[in-house]
Order: C-alpha cells, then sequence, then structure tokens
C-alpha cells in the first residue's frame, strides 16, 4: 500500500521519469524520423504532469518519506518547472538534428525532473544527487544543441567547474552531516516539524564551514560571483533555445537548495554569513550588469544579466522568510515571484533570438537584431516587452519582480541588526537596476532603431513564436493581474515560515506607513511557531 | 443603482476602447488596413454607450445613493488588511466626465476617418493613430473611473504618454517630435509633484483609497493617530496641484499646450476638449476634500487660474495661427476653471469644463476642417473670406465662437458667467480679471472669425479648396447642439448643479470662507444676478464689435496699433518670451550640466568600468600564463573565492 502512495504523491515525477525513457526509446525507433513528433511527446508528458500536480493540489507539509518532504514549495515548484518546461521545449522545439531530438528531449525532461526532485527533497543525500540531475544533463545537452566547436568548448567547461562546484556541494554537505549527526534536513512527525541543522549560538566550526561550502557550490548553480566566470562562454557558446534552459532551471535549483539549507538553520544564521550573502548579493548585481555594459553579443549581455538578477534575488534571500505577509514583505516569497517572472521574461529573449537566423548562424548580436522591428513587429513587441520587464519598468511583471524584491528588504524590524546593511543593499540594488537600463535600452534601440546589416530570417517556425508568445504577453497581464501568483507564492512559503526564528518575523519598517490599517494583533502574532 | 449594472458599464467603457486600440494596432496593418477606424468607433461607439447607461444609473438613484465604490480585484496585497485594489469608483462627477470624455473621443473618432485620408487614401501611419485614440481614451476613462491615487496615477501618466505619441504623430517633422517631447518633458515636472504629492498621501493616511483618505482628511487625523496639520494637508494640496498644472497647462507650466497642435488636429480636439487638459480640474475636483480644507491651496489656486486666465487671453490677441489662437483660448478657459474651483465654486467649474467640451472640440474640428481645405495651411494671414467657400464648417465656426466668446444665449456664457459671479463674490479683484478677460476673448474670437471667413476670398496658390465630407460635417453638426444648449442645463432649475450637489457638498461647499457670500451666491439679489449678465453680456457684443471695426470695417487699426505699441506687441507676439526665459534659464544649463556629466561618464565611470573588467581580463591573463588555458583559470578563481570566504569567516571569528 505505501509503494502506490509514493507513486500517487510523487505522480508528476513518475511521469517525468517514465515519459524521460520513453522519449530516449522514441530517439531510436523510426519515429524519430518525423521530425517533430519526438518534441510533440515531450510537450505532452509534460502537460499531462502539470495536470497531475495541479490536479493533486498543494500538499499539507505532513507528508515526509524517504528523504523527501511534501510541502507547498513542492506544489510551487512543480507547477513553475512544469510551466515553464513546456515553454522550454516549445521552444527548443527544432532543436538538433532529428536523429538526436530522442536524447535530446530526454534529458531535458531528466533535467526538470532534478528540479522537481529539489524541491521535495528534505534530505542532504537527495538533495545533492537532484542537484547533479539538474546539472549533468545540461552538460550533454549543451554540447549537443549545435554543431558548433564553440558549443564543444562550453560544454567542457561547463562540466569542469561543475563537477568542481560539486565537488564544493559535497564536501560543504558532509560537514553539515558531522555537525548535525543527520542526513536529514527536517524532522517531520505528527507533533510537528524541526529543523535539524545546530542554528545560532549552537552553531559550531563544522556547521560554520559546511554552511560556507554549501553556499560556495550552490553559487555556482545560481550564477553567483566569484563562480560566475563560466557564465558568459557558456551561455554564448549553447544554442539559444538551450541557454534559455540554463539561465532557468540550474538557478532555480540553486535557489530552492539555498532556501531548503537556510531553512534547516532556521534562518538565524551568523553575521559572518550574512554579510557573505550580502557582498555575493552586492557584488554579483554590480559586476553582472557593469559587465553586461561592453558586450555587444545579446547572449553574453544577457549572461551577465542573469548574474546581476541572481544578486536581486539574493537580496530577498538575504531577508528571508516572513510570517504571512506576501512577496511584498516576505523575502522568500519575493524570490518565488521573481524567478517565476525571470524565467518567462529570460526565456522570452532567447525564443525571440531562437526565431531568426541571420546568414547561416544564430541571431545573437546587436548588429544582427537591426531591423527587426520592420521585418517581425510582433517578435520585436515581445523581445522589446521582456526587455523591459527584465529592466523592471512599468507595465510589466519584472517591475512587480523589483519592487517585491526590494521593497522585502525593508521589512526586518529596525531593531534587527541587519537592518541597515539590508537597506543599503536595496539601495544598491536600484541603482543597479539603473545601469542595467542602459544596457536593455540597446538591446530595444537595436530592433527598434537600429540599420539592417544582413536580414533575419524566420526560422524557428510556430513553436518557437508560440514560446516567445506565450513569455512575453503574459507578463503584461500579470503586471494588470498578480494577484493570483503573489497569493501562490506566499503559500509557497508557510512551510518554511513555520520553521524559521522569531527574529526575522517581527516587522516594523513599512507597517509604520500602514500601522492604522493593520490592527495591533496583526502585527503582534508572529506565525512563528519554532521550538 | 445596481453595483452589477454599474460593474459592467465600467468594464464596457475601459475595455472597449483598450480592446479596439489593441485590434487596430495589432492586427491594423495587416487585416484592417484602410478600415482601421472600425474597431476603435465600435470601441469608443460601446463606451460611450456604456457611459450612457451609467449616467441614468447614476441620474436615476435616490438622493443620498448616488455613489458606488465597485472593486473589481486586489492587484497588490501588503498585508492580511492592507492590499491595493484595482477598483471603480462612481459618482455624479464621474458619470459627467466619461459622458463627455468618450462622447467627445466618439465625435472625433468620426472626424479624424475622412480627416485622416489624403485624397480617399489612408495617411501613413492610419492604424497607428487609432490605436494610439483608443488608448487615449481607455487612460482617461481609468482616470475618471479610478476608485484610489493608484488607478489616478496610471491613468494620469498613461494619458500623458498618449499624448505624448499622438502630438509626435507626425515623428519625421522636426517640430512635432520636439512638441511631443516639450508635452512630455514639461507634464513630467508637474508629474513629479504629482507622485511627491501621493506619496505623502500614503505616508500620512497608510492608504491610496479615496473614500478612506478623504474621510481621514474630514476627521483631520493621520495613519499614526496624531492630528492633521494644517502645513501638511496644504503641503498635499500643493503637491497635487503642481500635477493639475501640468496638465491643465495653467502657468508656470503652460507652455507645452500651445505647440500640442503640432499633432493631428482631431487630436488636438481630443487633448483640448476631453482629455488630458480637463484632468487636473477632474483631480482638484475628485480630491475636493483635500483642496477645499487647504485655504492656501485655494488662494493659490484662483490666483493661478485668474493670472493665468487674463495671461493667456492677452497672447491670443496677436496670434495668426488659427490653431494657436485656439490653444492660447484653451489655456484662458481654463484658467477660468481654475479661478472657479479657487472660489470654492467647483460645481461652475465643471459645468464650464463640460460646455466648453463641446465648443473648443467644435472650434479645433472647424480650424480642423479649414486646414483641411486649405491644403494644410492654417496661418490666417495667408486665407481669408472663406464663409462662400466651406459655408458649413463657417456656420458651425460661428456657433463656436459665439460660445467661447460668452455671447449670451451660448453655452459658454451661463458657465463662464457663474464663475465670474463666484470671483465678484470671493474679491473683487478676481471678478474685475475675469471680466477683463472675457472682453478679451470676444476680441480675440471674432478676430479669428473676421480674419478667416470675411472679407474678399483668398486661398492659398494651387490649393483646390472644398467642403468637408459628411463624416467631417457630421461631428460639427452635433458639436454644435452643444455649443448652443449646453448651458441651458445650468440655468432655471440648474439640472447639472444639482447633480453635481452631492459631489461637492461636503467638500467646497462646505468650506466656503464665509456664509455671508455662500447665501449671496445662492441667493443673489435681483440686481446681482441681472446686472452682471447684462455687464459680462455687452462685455462680448463689445470685444465683438471692436473686432469687427478693427478687422472687417476699418482694416488700418490693427496696423496703427501694433506700429504705436511696438514693445507691447513684440511681447505678447513672443509669448511674454516665456519660452526663450525657459531655455535660457533652464534648458541651456540643464544641457551644460548633461555636457559635464558626459565627460564625467567618458573618463570617470568608463575608467571605473575599465578596472572592474581588468579583474577577469587579469585573472584570465594569470590563468594562461600559468596554466596555459582559460578554464583551468576559472576553476582558480572559483577555488580562490571559496577558500577566501573560508578565511575571511574564520578570521572574523
Amino acid at each position: 500500500m505505501n509503494d502506490t502512495c509514493i507513486i500517487m504523491k510523487l505522480l508528476p515525477e513518475f511521469i517525468l521519469l517514465v515519459g524521460a525513457c520513453g522519449v530516449l526509446l522514441l530517439g531510436v525507433t523510426r519515429a524519430s524520423l518525423n521530425s517533430s513528433i519526438t518534441s510533440l511527446v515531450t510537450f505532452l508528458v509534460l502537460a499531462v504532469a502539470l495536470g497531475a500536480s495541479l490536479q493533486a493540489g498543494s500538499p499539507d507539509g505532513t507528508y515526509a518519506h524517504l528523504g523527501l518532504w511534501l510541502t507547498s514549495l513542492t506544489y510551487y515548484a512543480r507547477v513553475l518547472t512544469l510551466g515553464i518546461g513546456m515553454l522550454l521545449v516549445l521552444a527548443n522545439w527544432h532543436q538538433p538534428t532529428s536523429t538526436e531530438r530522442g536524447e535530446y528531449m530526454g534529458l531535458i525532461l531528466l533535467s526538470l525532473l532534478g528540479l522537481l526532485l529539489t524541491a521535495s527533497a528534505n534530505d542532504m543525500l537527495i538533495l545533492f544527487f537532484a542537484i547533479e540531475l539538474v546539472s549533468i544533463p545540461t552538460y550533454v545537452l549543451i554540447a549537443m544543441s549545435r554543431l558548433d566547436k564553440r558549443a564543444t568548448e562550453a560544454c567542457v567547461k561547463y562540466f569542469f567547474l561543475g563537477a568542481l562546484a560539486a565537488a564544493l556541494l559535497a564536501y560543504g554537505l558532509s560537514f553539515l552531516y558531522g555537525a548535525s549527526g543527520t542526513t536529514l534536513l527536517h524532522h517531520v512527525t505528527a507533533s510537528g516539524v524541526t529543523a535539524t541543522l545546530p542554528a545560532g549560538s549552537h552553531m559550531s566550526g563544522a556547521a560554520l564551514i559546511g554552511l560556507l561550502l554549501v553556499i560556495g557550490g550552490l553559487s555556482f548553480k545560481i550564477a553567483a560571483v566569484p563562480f560566475h566566470v563560466y557564465v558568459a562562454d557558456v551561455y554564448e557558446g549553447a544554442a539559444a533555445p538551450m541557454t534559455g534552459l540554463l539561465g532557468f532551471v540550474p538557478k532555480f535549483a540553486g535557489f530552492i537548495a539555498l532556501i531548503k539549507i537556510l531553512a534547516a538553520f532556521q534562518w538565524q544564521l551568523p553575521s559572518q554569513v550574512m554579510w557573505l550573502l550580502w557582498i555575493l548579493a552586492a557584488a554579483s548585481m554590480t559586476v553582472g550588469n557593469v559587465l553586461a555594459l561592453l558586450q555587444k553579443n545579446v547572449k553574453r549581455m544577457l549572461a551577465y544579466s542573469s548574474i546581476a538578477h541572481t544578486g536581486y534575488m539574493l537580496v530577498a534571500l538575504l531577508v528571508g522568510p516572513i510570517a504571512g505577509r506576501g512577496p511584498l514583505h516576505d523575502g522568500i516569497a519575493a524570490l518565488l515571484f521573481y524567478v517565476t517572472i525571470y524565467g518567462a521574461m529570460n526565456l522570452g529573449v532567447f525564443a525571440v533570438l531562437t526565431s531568426f537566423r541571420v546568414g547561416d548562424r544564430e541571431m545573437e548580436t546587436l548588429d544582427d537584431l537591426g531591423g527587426l522591428a520592420r521585418r517581425a513587429p510582433i517578435a520585436s513587441l515581445a523581445l522589446a516587452i521582456c526587455v523591459v520587464s527584465l529592466m523592471g519598468l512599468p507595465p510589466t511583471a519584472g517591475f512587480l519582480g523589483k519592487m517585491f524584491v526590494f521593497s522585502s528588504a525593508f521589512s526586518l524590524s529596525t531593531t534587527h541588526a541587519f537592518h541597515g546593511p539590508l537597506v543599503v543593499l536595496a539601495i544598491v540594488g536600484v541603482l543597479n537596476a539603473a545601469i542595467a537600463a542602459a544596457y536593455y535600452l540597446r538591446i530595444v534601440a537595436a530592433a527598434y532603431m537600429g540599420d539592417e546589416k544582413e536580414p533575419a530570417i524566420a526560422s524557428g517556425g510556430f513553436p518557437t513564436r508560440l514560446a516567445f508568445c506565450c513569455c512575453s504577453f503574459p507578463l503584461l497581464l500579470l503586471f494588470a493581474w498578480p494577484i493570483e501568483l503573489s497569493n501562490q507564492a506566499q503559500s509557497a512559503t508557510t512551510e518554511i515560515v513555520a520553521t524559521a526564528h522569531h527574529s526575522n518575523t517581527q516587522l516594523v519598517a513599512i507597517d509604520s506607513l500602514t500601522a492604522s490599517v493593520d490592527d495591533v494583533a496583526d502585527s503582534q502574532a508572529p506565525s512563528s511557531t519554532a521550538k | 443603482m445596481s453595483i452589477e449594472t454599474l460593474k459592467i458599464c465600467g468594464l464596457v467603457i475601459l475595455l472597449a476602447p483598450l480592446a479596439g486600440a489593441i485590434l487596430a494596432g495589432g492586427l491594423g496593418p495587416r487585416l484592417f488596413k484602410s478600415r482601421s477606424h472600425w474597431p476603435i468607433l465600435l470601441g469608443v461607439g460601446s463606451a460611450f454607450t456604456a457611459a450612457i447607461v451609467l449616467f441614468r444609473e447614476v441620474y436615476m438613484a435616490p438622493v443620498g445613493e448616488t455613489l458606488a465604490k465597485i472593486p473589481l480585484y486586489s492587484w497588490i496585497t501588503a498585508s492580511a488588511k492592507a492590499s491595493f485594489n484595482v477598483e471603480l469608483l462612481v459618482d455624479p462627477l464621474t458619470a459627467v466626465m466619461l459622458v463627455m470624455v468618450t462622447g467627445v473621443a466618439l465625435l472625433v473618432v468620426i472626424y479624424s476617418r475622412d480627416y485622416m485620408r489624403d485624397h480617399g487614401q489612408p495617411e501613413k501611419g492610419y492604424e497607428r493613430f487609432f490605436a494610439y485614440l483608443g488608448l487615449f481614451v481607455f487612460a482617461m476613462c481609468i482616470l475618471v473611473l479610478g476608485g484610489n491615487f493608484l488607478l489616478l496615477y496610471l491613468g494620469w501618466e498613461a494619458v500623458g504618454l498618449c499624448s505624448y505619441l499622438l502630438i509626435g504623430f507626425y515623428y519625421d517633422k522636426p517640430s512635432a517630435a520636439a512638441a511631443a517631447k516639450k508635452a512630455f518633458l514639461v507634464n513630467r515636472v508637474g508629474d513629479f509633484g504629482f507622485g511627491l504629492g501621493i506619496l505623502l498621501i500614503y505616508i500620512s493616511f497608510g492608504t491610496l483609497e479615496y473614500a478612506a483618505v478623504f474621510e481621514m482628511v474630514q476627521e483631520r487625523l493621520l495613519a499614526s493617530g496624531e492630528p492633521l496639520t494644517d502645513g501638511r494637508l496644504s503641503a498635499i494640496a500643493l503637491c497635487l496641484l503642481a500635477g493639475a498644472c501640468g496638465k491643465s497647462a495653467q502657468l508656470p507650466l503652460h507652455v507645452w499646450l500651445p505647440d500640442a497642435m503640432e499633432g493631428p488636429s482631431p487630436v488636438s480636439a481630443l487633448i483640448h476638449a476631453a482629455t488630458m487638459v480637463t484632468a487636473g480640474i477632474f483631480m482638484i475636483a475628485r480630491c475636493g476634500a483635500i483642496f477645499a480644507a487647504s485655504p492656501l491651496a485655494m488662494t493659490v489656486i484662483a490666483v493661478i487660474g485668474a493670472t493665468t486666465a487674463l495671461f493667456a487671453a492677452s497672447i491670443a490677441l496677436v496670434q495668426t495661427d488659427m490653431k494657436r489662437v485656439l490653444a492660447y483660448s484653451t489655456i484662458s478657459q481654463l484658467g477660468y476653471m481654475f479661478l472657479g474651483i479657487g472660489v470654492y465654486a467647483a460645481d461652475s467649474a465643471v459645468f464650464h469644463l463640460f460646455t466648453h467640451a463641446f465648443f473648443k472640440a467644435l472650434l479645433f474640428l472647424g480650424a480642423g476642417s479649414v486646414m483641411h481645405a486649405m491644403g494644410g495651411v492654417i496661418d490666417m494671414r495667408r486665407f481669408g473670406g472663406l464663409r462662400k467657400v466651406i459655408p458649413w464648417t463657417f456656420m458651425t465656426f460661428v456657433i463656436g465662437s459665439l460660445a467661447l466668446s460668452g455671447v449670451p444665449g451660448f453655452a459658454g456664457f451661463f458657465s463662464k458667467d457663474e464663475i465670474i459671479h463666484h470671483a465678484l463674490s470671493a474679491h473683487w479683484l478676481l471678478g474685475g480679471i475675469g471680466l477683463l478677460t472675457a472682453l478679451l476673448t470676444a476680441f480675440y474670437t471674432f478676430r479669428m472669425v473676421f480674419m478667416a471667413f470675411s472679407g474678399p476670398e483668398r486661398i492659398p496658390e494651387g490649393v483646390h479648396a472644398h467642403e468637408s465630407g459628411g463624416w467631417m460635417l457630421f461631428p460639427l453638426f452635433v458639436l454644435s447642439v452643444g455649443a448652443i444648449g449646453a448651458g441651458y442645463l445650468g440655468v432655471g432649475p440648474k439640472i447639472f448643479h444639482h447633480f453635481l450637489e452631492p459631489v461637492f457638498a461636503e467638500t467646497f461647499a462646505a468650506h466656503m470662507p464665509s456664509h455671508g457670500a455662500a447665501h449671496a451666491v445662492a441667493h443673489p439679489s435681483f440686481w446681482q444676478a441681472y446686472g452682471l449678465m447684462v455687464v459680462s453680456g455687452s462685455l462680448a457684443f463689445i470685444g465683438i464689435a471692436a473686432a469687427y471695426v478693427m478687422y472687417v470695417s476699418q482694416p488700418w487699426i490693427p496696423g496703427l496699433i501694433r506700429s504705436s505699441v511696438r514693445g507691447t506687441y513684440d511681447t505678447l507676439w513672443n509669448k511674454y518670451f516665456v519660452d526663450e526665459a525657459y531655455q535660457a534659464g533652464i534648458v541651456e544649463p540643464a544641457k551644460k550640466a548633461g555636457e559635464i556629466c558626459v565627460g564625467l561618464d567618458n573618463y570617470f565611470i568608463d575608467g571605473i568600468i575599465w578596472m572592474v573588467t581588468a579583474i577577469p581580463r587579469g585573472l584570465g591573463y594569470l590563468a594562461r600564463t600559468l596554466q596555459g588555458g582559460a578554464m583551468q583559470g576559472y576553476g582558480l578563481s572559483m577555488v580562490a573565492g571559496v577558500t577566501v570566504i573560508v578565511l575571511l569567516v574564520f578570521w572574523r571569528q
């Protein structure tokens, strides 16, 4: 009975696994000769898995078994991953030659499966394997994505550096195991949930060094400074639609893992670690944006911008969970909201790049974009929406993402030691967003005002066009109607908030403005039940 | 009032023009082509119909139940209790504004169908034009219908954006591009104040919802429980006022409006009559609770209004560009509305706004028709005697001019007279300025009429002058009816004022400074009421007569005056040198500062960037010399990073 129970609880994951095997098999049959049947099957697998996730609804956080713990975060990650995954498949529809497509699509499914497992992992081992399941297929995918020496080079670089990061992560986790004596992150029992890792003043040297190494290893996945060096080369080397995947899947997995590890520390971090994250955030934003300013290649530009966006998300991670306040105050909800928007807008740009060829190569430099607006008005509009959203301007959802992230930085209580530094960090972030506008605007300017040097030829077909439309236009809709998503992001933090320590859950700053609106009881009832 | 009906109406009013704009803009180039006016025509038409239904609902509502809040959905939640909502507010003020905005917009769309064609062929950007129009109407309706300051701000900015797009519609013409930029930037100055005002409201009251804010203002309470001081209230009011001065083109932010005529004439009609410039007046009327409670702000409004009215009217005396005369007359009339609000007669101000919408739209569309007939020429020195050439345009234009001049019996007379009446009972100087402006108005209006339509027939060379077609004449006829009849809503039983009464009862009406004056206004003596009518009516006739003498019977007089008061004439001709002063005092210094910044950017910032980028370059170089491959260098930097982090953390411990 227990076995069927697991299958039912993990139905989306199982569908992906079976689907991945099926698609791999499909690759070696004659069906693969038909150009898009493999892509279609992959798309359907994801659609069915998404349907299963929605059907199952949000787990109540009581099911923990075999190192997995199904929480509302799992649900959020499932829906988001599978949804963006469908768009990814659309963007990758015609990627590599049809004979290799079975392997290609199968590996995409496995990578997404890794992401789902990361979101349910409650055990360091599972977490490690899940994270690697995300990464290992991507090494192969980069090499397969196009027949170009640069792709091979990118693959090799990414693989070796990824192996180094994995080593750091495994090493760090082993220290954490040594400090806590268990590989579990949370003890989930009928009577409640307790975090396992020794926090605050109990934190030993071993736990601290473990945490630092884990942050180091995961910083590679999320592409934070100083673990960002590979990003530009790898993004440039891979085919555009694969770059769209690289910008979202490993980043999201890394952030989920960071959230899980920090939650296991009950979000009680020694000030050195807070400062470390502070520096990572500030450095990622600044370095990413400054380096992006110099680029002429759109893919390299977006590679550096992806480092900057990691910086913005780290601000929210540093704020941590704040009970029941929605993404405007709750850092984790803001992060989850942001990563969703980021996934869409980032993929949107790459899907537009995928949809055109200049001469016999991919469209990738600013010069290639010249005159696109006259040739393809809808694609240019989609590109402009995504870029404006990356910039963080209304009326796009990117604006809300940035607003949530930066406003959450103000929500630690003024007595909290880290209130001041966070406010400074938010200011650094806003300044960075202003710097970033300079290079993002160059993309829009190139498409709308640049001169056409070589004509861009539509090449992606209907699926890629559908992909960029689905990525861009909903960003406008989400700006007007963000409440559903922000509610989901808020409820996704339920379990994390419940185990977080008090100190972060007391709010003053922004609420001094709305004191009369919120009654007193509201601010005096931190939902923390830890200890 | 049924909330459900109102909700449906509100949604139609908002979404129909938006949908039209998306259809025209998205499918126009491929599908609709020369039929691109249809989506907008249908969209704005449905919005107008819905506005009528909404108006009827409000009008039929029993006394005391004319206000409805319609929550649509929650936009962002700040906490369990505080959230920013998308909500609509319907009250008589909204209803009047909506009917006016959508009605004028509908006529403008009908008119544009022919106007934006050249010999029957659609102009370049035909679908773009209609898409912008739809967007403009959508923005204005959001501004009017919104139930909180956030939506007001959204509409406010969106209207600014649309005006930028429409004024700069002929973007390959440098003067149009410059005018669009000017409109946008001058409005930004006001909008900055407006934004600050909204932030101040949020900080003070912790909410942006109209009803909640106004209630707290009435109770003089801040969100923190402390009392609201006069200083803070005035600060809020003055900040908002800055925004209103920008949108409604009042001194010292009026400079954008005369240049805005660079856009196509129907756009001018829309901007000057129904949308955009009325936004400032509407906002002050809507926020009556805030403004009326601050005597300082009210005084400022009255003074700005009176000054602007006279100032703009005096400039209009000497301009020769037909649309420019009309633009200054708009500024002057908006000055009247400000004056009206400033003396606590908001209902009269809104009444003037309402009547003005008819005759100003009529005049602008008429001027557009003249321009259409004259092959794009609008300088009155280059044509004349057109009454036979374009008879229908002439007739409707004269009706509009009579209304603008305030000739008894026409719409402008009733509403303007009311404002002057209230101004007189507030302060003799304000009333005096109002009367003087009325005289000037009549003069410059008919100077324009006589210059363009009387005398021998003169037509620019190479132009085949012709009367406009039905699509263009129909709106002129409809508006003519309004320009004659709209004023009668404000006399006798004063239907218009009674309808608006609940809106202003607790704000402007309640705060009127002395009850004596209020009484005098409400129950004027025979002489007060009719004496003023006689005076202002005669002033209109005197102005017209003077224009007749100077431009028809004794045409040598203007030249004599021009040469005898050269200095004054030049000052007026150059619009008091305001543009030149701004250029020298603001634009040039800003350019200088910009050049300094460019220098800083080139040497200082780029230097920093070079240094920052030197790090990876240096690392790469280091790696290359050490191991001969970039990837190993990357690995090295990662390991070095981790080592430094671990060492630093433990060293600090």
